[in-house]
This record gives structure tokens, sequence and C-alpha cells, in this order.
């Protein structure tokens, strides 16, 4: 019995709605197309607003030779090799090295600085329907041994076009696994059958969704990014948001102040983001859940680079997501 | 694993018609399943076909787990829209107030001991959970409806089932609400 059938034998009898007869359709289907028509232009004539169009950006990995400060493959690999058909069997992934790794200062004044001081980004300049994104994640879900003590997760890239109503593509693709330390290397060496494949879907079609894009606004932002429940919501939300919107310069600058009047914000310094990008980082500590969340700016335009979840005790990476790319296009693929 | 794009030729009132007789009631029993209203449940399924005649171009053959990936955002947009409103709540979070009912009155029941153990996992895990288990939905199907790799859908589903387990292995100390999930994958 593989784990779905376990998991229909197990959560089955639990099914709230599996003893409910339906009763038949309130309305004809007749009436749906209708109320589809009232609302919305047919098929291929997309609702969408008249000229700024949110888009998912991908862009290329830009692994470089910096990579090597955070990255520490083995069997002779590259940082940069993605464990495709026959390739190795994945990395290790070390912490980020901070500037100020003791007693870090608080981050504020620096933020409010780099806000101060952030310049355009490509996007600025651009336009179209989609906001396209390419990220990379690692993290999500991590898988653990019976234990607890070993783990693994595979590394994985999304380019996502996406419209202003919610519509749009998505393309996901299996990177290589990768490893928090070595005994979970070594552990997962030997359960893992196989070398990695990478594993490329198709284009997604993505259906309609709400977006509401960041507001530049302080208050209505301090609520958007989740101030009241702490900078650790803080900064996921910061995170969720960077991949999910092209976040126009005013908006940049605003994110960057609203953090700065978040307790628990601590500054990291210059640092070498896992794609090889310089980048400075502010670091919040929760320790009730023994987490270090850490976001990675761009000291230029002030654009978020990357986002991190350790482990506080032991540190070790638990998450990470890098935004490679984001733009507006109007061409998905 | 690739969703093939039906041809948008025949997608015409008829196809239409027969699509909401045959997967209308699944709709409905998705709504079900995470609200506690059927009515919201039944006006969820119509939003869902609306969506699916404007977007008829894009319709897999296969189209139930489209349809629920559609019901799925429009579910989010929906507990975002109505976050004060106490009429839709996750079924989960009503089973936990009755197990967790001093009474014991359900205690023998090891249905509640499963939805009360569901309701402490986070969103993702309870999610890919109830895809495969309530849906029956396969996990390349799963994966189609959470928007990623079927690989990473069979990881979730190995791991959200070790978390239930653990869940159910010690009751009184996990019954309690979720944390705030970290969401990575909601692109």
């Amino acid at each position: 019995m593989d784990g779905a059938e376990q998991t229909r034998t197990l959560l089955g009898p639990a099914d709230p709605a599996r003893t409910i007869v339906v009763a038949p359709p309130p309305v004809p289907a007749r009436e749906l197309i209708e109320r589809a028509g009232a609302t919305s232009p047919g098929t291929g004539h997309r609702r969408v607003r008249p000229t700024r169009r949110l888009v998912l950006t991908a862009g290329t990995l830009a692994v470089a030779a910096g990579a090597v400060a955070v990255l520490r493959p083995f069997d002779e690999r590259t940082p940069d090799d993605r464990g495709g058909p026959g390739g190795a069997v994945g990395t290790l992934l070390v912490p980020v090295a901070y500037q100020f790794d003791a007693d870090p200062p608080a981050a504020g004044p620096q933020l409010r600085t780099l806000a101060s001081k952030i310049k355009d980004t490509e996007y600025d300049h651009r336009s179209g329907r989609y906001t396209y994104h390419h990220t990379k994640v690692w993290g999500d879900p991590v898988m653990s041994s019976p234990d607890d003590r070993y783990h693994v997760a595979f590394a994985g890239e999304s380019k996502v076009w996406q419209a202003a109503d919610g519509t749009g593509s998505q393309s996901n693709t299996q990177l290589e696994p990768q490893y928090p330390d070595e005994a979970s290397r070594d552990y997962w060496q030997r359960k893992l059958a196989g070398p990695a494949v990478a594993d490329t879907a198709a284009m997604i079609p993505l259906p309609p969704m709400e977006l509401t894009p960041p507001p530049a606004d302080p208050s209505q932002l301090r609520e958007r990014l989740k101030v009241q429940y702490g900078a650790g919501a803080a900064s996921k939300a910061v995170g969720t948001l960077y991949a999910r919107y092209v976040v126009p310069r005013a908006t940049r600058a605003a994110i960057l102040r609203v953090l700065a009047d978040v307790p628990g914000f601590r500054w990291r310094g210059r640092v070498t983001d896992r794609a090889g990008r310089t980048g400075v980082a502010v670091t919040v500590d929760e320790r009730e859940h023994d987490q270090q969340s850490l976001l990675i700016f761009d000291p230029k335009t002030g654009e978020l680079l990357a986002h991190e979840l350790l482990t506080l005790t032991p540190v070790r990476i638990s998450a990470y997501q890098l935004i490679l790319d984001t733009t507006w296009t109007d061409r998905i693929g | 694993m690739g969703v093939r794009v039906g041809p948008p030729g025949k997608r015409d009132e008829g196809w239409f018609t027969s699509l909401y007789a045959a997967e209308y009631a699944h709709i409905v029993r998705y709504g079900l399943r995470r609200l506690a209203d059927s009515d919201a449940s039944a006006e969820l399924a119509q939003e869902v076909f609306v969506v699916a005649w404007r977007r008829r171009g894009e319709v897999p053959d296969r189209s139930l787990p489209w349809l629920y990936g559609v019901a799925r955002r429009l579910l989010a947009n929906q507990w975002r829209s109505r976050r004060a409103a106490p009429d839709l709540l996750p079924i989960a979070h009503a089973d936990l107030t009755r197990v967790a009912d001093p009474s014991g009155a359900d205690r023998t029941l090891g249905v509640a001991d499963v939805r009360a153990a569901l309701a402490t996992l986070n969103d993702l895990d309870q999610e890919i959970l109830r895809l495969v288990g309530w849906e029956e939905l396969t996990v390349a199907e799963a994966a189609q409806v959470l928007g990623c790799t079927r690989a990473t859908a069979a990881v979730r589903l190995h791991r959200a089932r070790r978390r239930l387990a653990e869940a159910m292995s010690d009751p009184p100390a996990r019954f309690r609400r979720p944390m705030l999930a970290t969401t990575r994958e909601d692109l």
C-alpha cells in the first residue's frame, strides 16, 4: 500500500462530506454562462488592468563564482551543478557568513539610510502585461528521518508569469537534493535510491486569484507586512511579497523604513547570497521557535535578493528562497 | 508531469453543461470539507464553474484537479475578504472545538481524533492530506492543484503524514491552534 492509499485509508472515514448527498445545482449551466458574460469578457479577452499589469518575473540563475563562499559542493561538483539526470548526489548547505556575526547592531539606522539612497532597478523602467518572477527555493518541505536527525530537501526553481487578475502560467523544475549537514547527506544518500533526476513540469495554467499590489503608504504597509505579529512574521511577509509582486522603488524604500521601526531586526552587514550576489542583510531571532530569519537586500536598489530560515540550536539552514529575477513582460516563456 | 490544455474547439455550451453536471458535486464536497457552511460551498462551486466557462480554453481534459485549483484560490480570497465574518470557518476548527470539549463525549471516536489531529497541522500539510485522502487525487494531480512538482508533492505528503501521525500519538499537547505557516510556494 503506497502513501496515497494509506492516506485515504486513514482519512477516508474522517471525511466530513463522505456521506453527504449533494443537492442538484440550484442554477442551470446556462445561467452560469450568462453570469460569466455579465462579469467578464469571454475567452481570449482577459480582463486586465489597462496599463500596469502584474506578472511574475523569471530570470537566469546567476550562480557566480562567489557562490563558493556559501555553497560547499562535494564529489567535485561545481556550485551550479543542478543534479540533472545521472547527476551527483547534491549539495551541502552552510549558513551565509555575516559581516557582523557577534553582537550585531540594531538594524533600524542602517535600514533607514538604505531606504534614503536606493536607486531605480531595471524593471522600474519597464511595463508589461505580466509580472515575472524566477525563484529558487529549498526547504519546503524538508523530509526528515523517523528520529528527526537527518534532513533533505530538493531544491526547486519556479518561473511564474501572472497578470493582474491572477491568470498566467507557471513552470516548476525540481533540482538536486541539498542537505543541511554531512550526517544528513550520508543518511539520505543511502535512502534515496538512484541519481537525482531533474523533474520539469510543463507550463501550468494559473486560475484567477485576487492580487493586491503592496501599498507605499506606511500604515497600510505595516498591516500588509503583519508587523503586529512581530519581526519574524514581518520578515516572512517581505519574502512572500517580493516573490509575488514587482515592487516599485517608492514601495521598496517604504518597506525598509517599516522594517526599521520593527523591534528585533539586527544588522548583519555585507553578505554574499547563494547565487553569488553581494547584498546587505538583517536577521531576527525567534527564540520561542528556535529560528532565525534572514533577509538579504540589494544595496543599490533595495530589492529583496533572498530570504532564509535557520534553526538556532544547532545553527542550520532550514529553508531558503532566492529571488533570481523580477520584471514586467508582455510575453510568457 | 505536464498539464495538457484541451483544444479550444469543442468547448461549447454542451461541453460546459456536461462538465457542470459531472463535477458540480465534487466541487461542493471540496467546499464542504473546508467550510462549515453548505450554502457557501454551493456558491463556491458556482463561482468555480463561472471561472471554468470564462477560461474554457484552458480547462484540461482531466478537469477535476484544475477545478479544485480554482476552488482553492477562490476560497483563499473568500477567507481573506470575509475574515471578520463567523459564517466561514475551516471545518477542522469546528471539529477541534467539539473534540476539545472537556465532557469527553467524542473521545471514543477515532474519526474525531483524526480530524482534531489534522487541525493542528499547517494549511499546506492539511491541504495535501485532504486532496489525497478526501478528494482522492493522485499525488501528481494534487501537485497540479498546489502548483508544485509531483516530486515536491510526494515529499510534502510524506512529511504531512508523519506530522499527522505525531499529532495523533500525542493528542492533548498537540490540539492547539495551528501556528502561522510559512508560505513559500504561493506563487
